[in-house]
């Protein structure tokens, strides 16, 4: 190989290196980070990135190098030299990629390591999935539809499922979980600022997995202290929205009064029209059915895919209130 | 060997059956009447059973379908003639051992029954496989409509999930996996000069368990209940609790799967014994290496797969528990179990093309390997390696987390023996004579865009950024940039070199071109940008996403338009090519590899002198060099390389 070959491929390679390097940087490929454990995610993944664009300028550099220079003439039959290998350049280029991943693995354990921590002193949550639906129960019993979190201190998600594998992932704290029907795993997060983000299904889990939503709210520690003892947000309206909220109905059902707006299921501020559609009785009846045996009436356009768990999973008060809070929502609608 | 000229005068076909014969003897006239026998056999075999014992209720649909996807495909493998010659040889009738009736095509009928000949059936594979290419790829023109725009638009989220699914079975079982299981059965018995493969009937028979699998996982879109909507993955619970075709999905991968074990017993044996005098290991074409590095991957690897699908079936419908939680089942068992399969299935999909790039860059660059034995070796510990990472596709399942490290650690390494590959085949195309012909130029393509797969591998290898990444659209991107850049490219290169060979004629070289770069510029236009939704927090199999992603998704979905309309070019070429194309000659790229050393297309048995390999395939430049010699002292020693 001549010197002039060698400068060639490294101004290639470089050029190439420039653009990529831009590509990498201009571009925001990452959700700005909002936890502890998504820094340091972060930092695995701009650790690759910087070995990538490295290795891929150079493989670029010299594929379009060696396609240029030794092209051949349409009426060129000779063949080029019967080079069989290089035993010197074929441990080179065993051993350097050995280094480099070895390097990457290196790097990722050891985040690894760092990102399970949970602290002495954890906030603990437990995160229950079920189709379509995310509810967080906090050490006081207490359970919600959305999560809330304090800034600056470890919570750690006791994650499971009630029917098939979900998942739990929110993009700006990088951390992702499996939630498995008849078992606990669990992650740590430790949000570095405030905000609300989504909280997303990614494990295909049925009709409703592209809206199985939730969110996160980061508060500051004084902020969530004064949440939880109030007893949450929820309790403010009526003590029926409060079961709504806890049961993740808002994942597949639109309710303005509880700012939901789900489409997997039938709109619940219609409920009256379709009582009357569905000519099954009353209508505090017919949504108490419709709650407790959701395959008894199908509404047109929709299939059975609800829970038919709900009427065991919710106590019979609870229940009254959410059927009350229903009735009168859609009345005043 | 036989003596050749005793087997020619044993091949005339038998006079042609006439009368009531015609509906006994085998072909499509007996599959009309043996078919629904079998269906009846099925249907009656439950009902029977469940009244002599008393279980009620006496009909039951779904146990029913499940038998009868069983007994009609066999029904339709006993009319089309799958097993005469052992139901013959079983009943004790008269069987011809060299009976070589079953050899050649004359007219396209004989491409519709159950054929002998390794050309007719690689060629049987390689049509087949591309319909279920087309449908696939219609599946996903569909679903990248829905995903224009955010919202519901063409489809429920049910038939997307159903598309999905289908649209990663189709192209994995149907069209990626048996495509180089075609170009392997046409290629590897005249490359390591062989008459025929080792079980020609057996080789018979696994091709025509494919439009079986096919047609099941298809059926299953449309009967009544649903189609299977869980995935290609099909992860337990979700898939037990799956309307009616989920049972079509889990019994189509059966037959798939059958096939692709028997082709690979008859790859293995047939190489490991059919070679040609002096035709050593060490000899053989990196195309013949990476078949049976495949091969013993699929023999070793595919029973899993079998495994899980059963599982989740008889959890269905025998009320079985291996994953029902509720009954003590274990629910990560069926995500090791499938993935113990389907991670070697990635090799499975890519060590075959990796062989082909070998063999068109040494050819197209005048140039031998760069590094043969590094290369053969670097397929062995892929197939080594390839075993001990598949849990790294559970990196967020809550898989035992002392199992995390150790499989980052091998998934790392096997990026090793990958780029070792890479590396070579630029090294065999410095300062060689490169000829930029369509299969050269999806070589190269398929190496640029391998490069961002293997890269992108190595992210998703790291725990950290997988737990990020992990059932976002970035996994999306990656698997295309290997399955489709990958694979799928090292497939069009391998048609457009071996479409001289097979059919005898060339191909356009300008619409080659005109197809490879608008693939090339299609397939990076559509995939890339799935990196960037992905990692800012698209998940993937989602029929509706948020609204921020509405203008890249939009871009994505008219790239794959014309993706997808890049492929009618391929096929407007292969289809004219074949009828009129210009006569191609034996040996249209000057290549040394056996195949190319016989007429196009090869004789009915390939050599009519039986070839002594007297040197490696690859020595170009060395004047005088020689691969092989034909009517040398016959029998000849065999070499000692």
């Amino acid at each position: 190989m001549r010197r002039g070959s060698i400068i060639q491929i490294a101004a290639i390679a470089l050029v190439a290196g420039a653009i990529t390097t831009a590509a990498a940087t201009l571009i925001p490929w990452l959700p700005v980070a909002a936890g502890e454990e998504a820094t340091r995610i972060h930092f695995v993944y701009w650790f690759a990135t910087i070995i990538s664009i490295v290795v891929f300028s150079v493989v670029i550099a010299v594929l379009i190098f060696t396609v240029w220079k030794f092209r051949a003439d349409p009426d060129d039959d000779s063949d080029g030299p019967p080079i069989h290998g290089h035993t010197k350049l074929e441990i080179v280029w065993t051993a350097i990629p050995t280094a480099i991943v070895t390097s990457i693995a290196i790097v990722s354990a050891v985040v690894l390591a760092q990102n399970s921590r949970a602290g002495s002193d954890p906030l603990n949550v437990k995160v229950t999935a079920e189709q379509f639906a995310w509810t967080f129960t906090y050490p006081n019993g207490k359970t919600y539809g959305s999560l809330t979190v304090p800034k600056g201190r470890h919570t750690r998600l006791d994650i499971t499922s009630k029917d098939v594998i979900h998942s739990f992932w929110v993009p700006q704290l990088s951390q992702k979980q499996d939630a498995l029907p008849g078992a606990h795993n669990f992650i740590v997060i430790t949000p570095t600022r405030t905000g609300t983000f989504p909280v997303v299904c990614t494990e295909l889990c049925g009709v409703g997995h592209a809206l199985m939503r939730s969110h996160i709210t980061i508060v500051e520690p004084a902020k969530f202290d004064a949440w939880l003892k109030s007893g949450g947000q929820a309790a403010a309206g009526p003590p029926g929205l409060a079961v709504f909220q806890q049961n993740g109905c808002g994942s597949c059902h639109t309710l303005a009064s509880a700012h939901a707006t789900g489409k997997i299921g039938p709109d619940l501020d219609n409920l009256q029209a379709e009582a009357a559609k569905a000519n099954r009785g009353p209508l505090q009846a017919f949504i108490k059915e419709s709650i407790e045996t959701p395959q008894a009436y199908i509404a047109p356009g929709f299939s059975d895919v609800m829970p038919h768990i709900f009427g065991q999973q919710i106590p019979t008060d609870k229940l009254d209130q959410l059927v009350q809070y229903l009735a009168a929502g859609s009345k005043s609608a | 060997m036989t003596d050749l000229a005793h087997a020619h005068d044993q091949h005339a076909a038998p006079p042609a059956p006439t009368g009531i014969r015609r509906l006994t003897a085998p072909g499509w006239l007996r599959v009309l009447w043996v078919t629904p026998i079998f269906i009846g056999i099925g249907m009656a075999l439950p009902v029977l059973v469940r009244w002599a014992a008393d279980w009620g209720p006496i009909w039951k649909g779904q146990v029913i379908i499940t038998i009868q996807l069983v007994t009609a495909p066999l029904g339709f493998l006993v009319g089309i003639g799958g097993f005469d010659y052992w139901a013959h040889y079983a009943s004790g009738r008269p069987t011809r051992a060299e009976d070589h009736s079953g050899h050649g095509a004359k007219t396209w009928r004989d491409y519709f029954r159950v054929n002998t000949d390794h050309k007719v059936i690689g060629i049987q594979y390689v049509v087949t496989t591309l319909i279920f290419f087309c449908i696939g790829g219609l599946f996903a023109m569909l679903f990248r409509a829905e995903l224009a725009q955010p919202g519901d638009q063409f489809f429920t989220p049910q038939t997307f999930n159903v598309l999905i699914s289908d649209h990663a079975a189709l192209m994995i079982f149907l069209f990626v996996i048996p495509a180089f299981a075609g170009l392997g059965n046409y290629v590897i018995p005249l490359m390591i000069g062989a008459a025929d493969m080792a079980f020609p009937r057996l080789n018979a028979l696994s091709f025509w368990l494919l439009p079986i699998a096919g047609t099941m996982i298809v059926a299953g879109m449309v009967v009544p209940g649903g189609g299977p909507s869980a995935g290609w993955t099909c992860y337990a619970p979700l898939c037990s609790h799956q309307p009616l075709g989920q049972i079509f999905f889990n019994q189509g991968v059966q037959w798939a799967g059958a096939s692709s074990i028997m082709t690979a017993l008859n790859f293995l044996v047939t190489i490991i014994t059919m070679r040609a005098p002096g035709m050593t290991f060490w000899r053989m074409p990196l195309l013949v290496w990476a078949n049976f590095t495949t091969s013993l991957l699929v023999v070793f690897a595919t029973p899993f797969i079998a495994g899980s699908q059963f599982f989740v079936m008889f959890d269905r419908v025998l009320h079985t528990n291996f994953f029902e939680v509720s009954g003590g089942g274990y629910v990560l068992g069926y995500q090791h179990i499938f993935w113990f399969y389907s991670h070697p299935a990635v090799y499975i999909m890519m060590l075959p093309g990796f062989g082909i790039i070998s063999e068109v860059i040494s050819v197209m660059s005048r140039k031998p390997i760069f590094g043969y034995r590094l290369m053969a070796l670097s397929l062995m510990a892929i197939l080594v390696l390839g075993f001990s990472v598949w849990a790294h596709h559970m990196f967020v399942a809550g898989m035992a987390g002392w199992l995390r490290v150790p499989m980052m650690v091998t998934s790392m390494v096997i990026a090793v023996p990958t780029g070792i590959k890479i590396f070579s085949w630029l090294a065999t195309m410095w300062e060689g004579r490169i000829r930029f012909t369509t299969p050269m130029l999806f070589s190269l393509g398929f190496i640029s865009t391998f490069v961002i797969g293997g890269l992108s591998g190595v992210y998703l290898a790291s725990v950290p950024i997988d737990i990020h990444a992990s059932d976002t659209y970035f996994i999306v991107a990656h698997i295309h940039y290997v399955l489709f850049g990958g694979s799928v490219f090292t497939i069009f290169a391998g048609f457009y070199y071996w479409f001289p060979k097979m059919t005898g004629r060339m191909y356009s070289e300008r619409l080659g071109q005109l197809h490879f770069w608008l693939t090339y510029v299609g397939f990076n236009l559509t995939f890339f940008p799935m990196h960037y939704i992905g990692l800012q927090g698209m998940p993937r199999r989602v029929a509706d996403y948020a609204g921020r992603f509405a203008d890249i998704n939009l871009f994505i979905s008219i790239a794959s338009f014309g993706l997808g309309a890049s492929t009618l070019v391929f096929l407007y070429n292969m289809a004219r090519s074949w009828a009129h194309g210009p006569a191609a000659g034996a040996n249209p790229w000057r290549a040394m590899t056996l195949e190319w050393q016989v007429s196009s297309p090869p004789p009915i048995f390939n050599f009519d002198e039986v070839p002594q390999v007297v040197g490696n395939p690859y020595e170009y430049g060395i004047p005088g060099a020689r691969h092989a010699i034909f009517g040398a002292p016959h029998p000849a020693p065999v070499g000692t390389d």
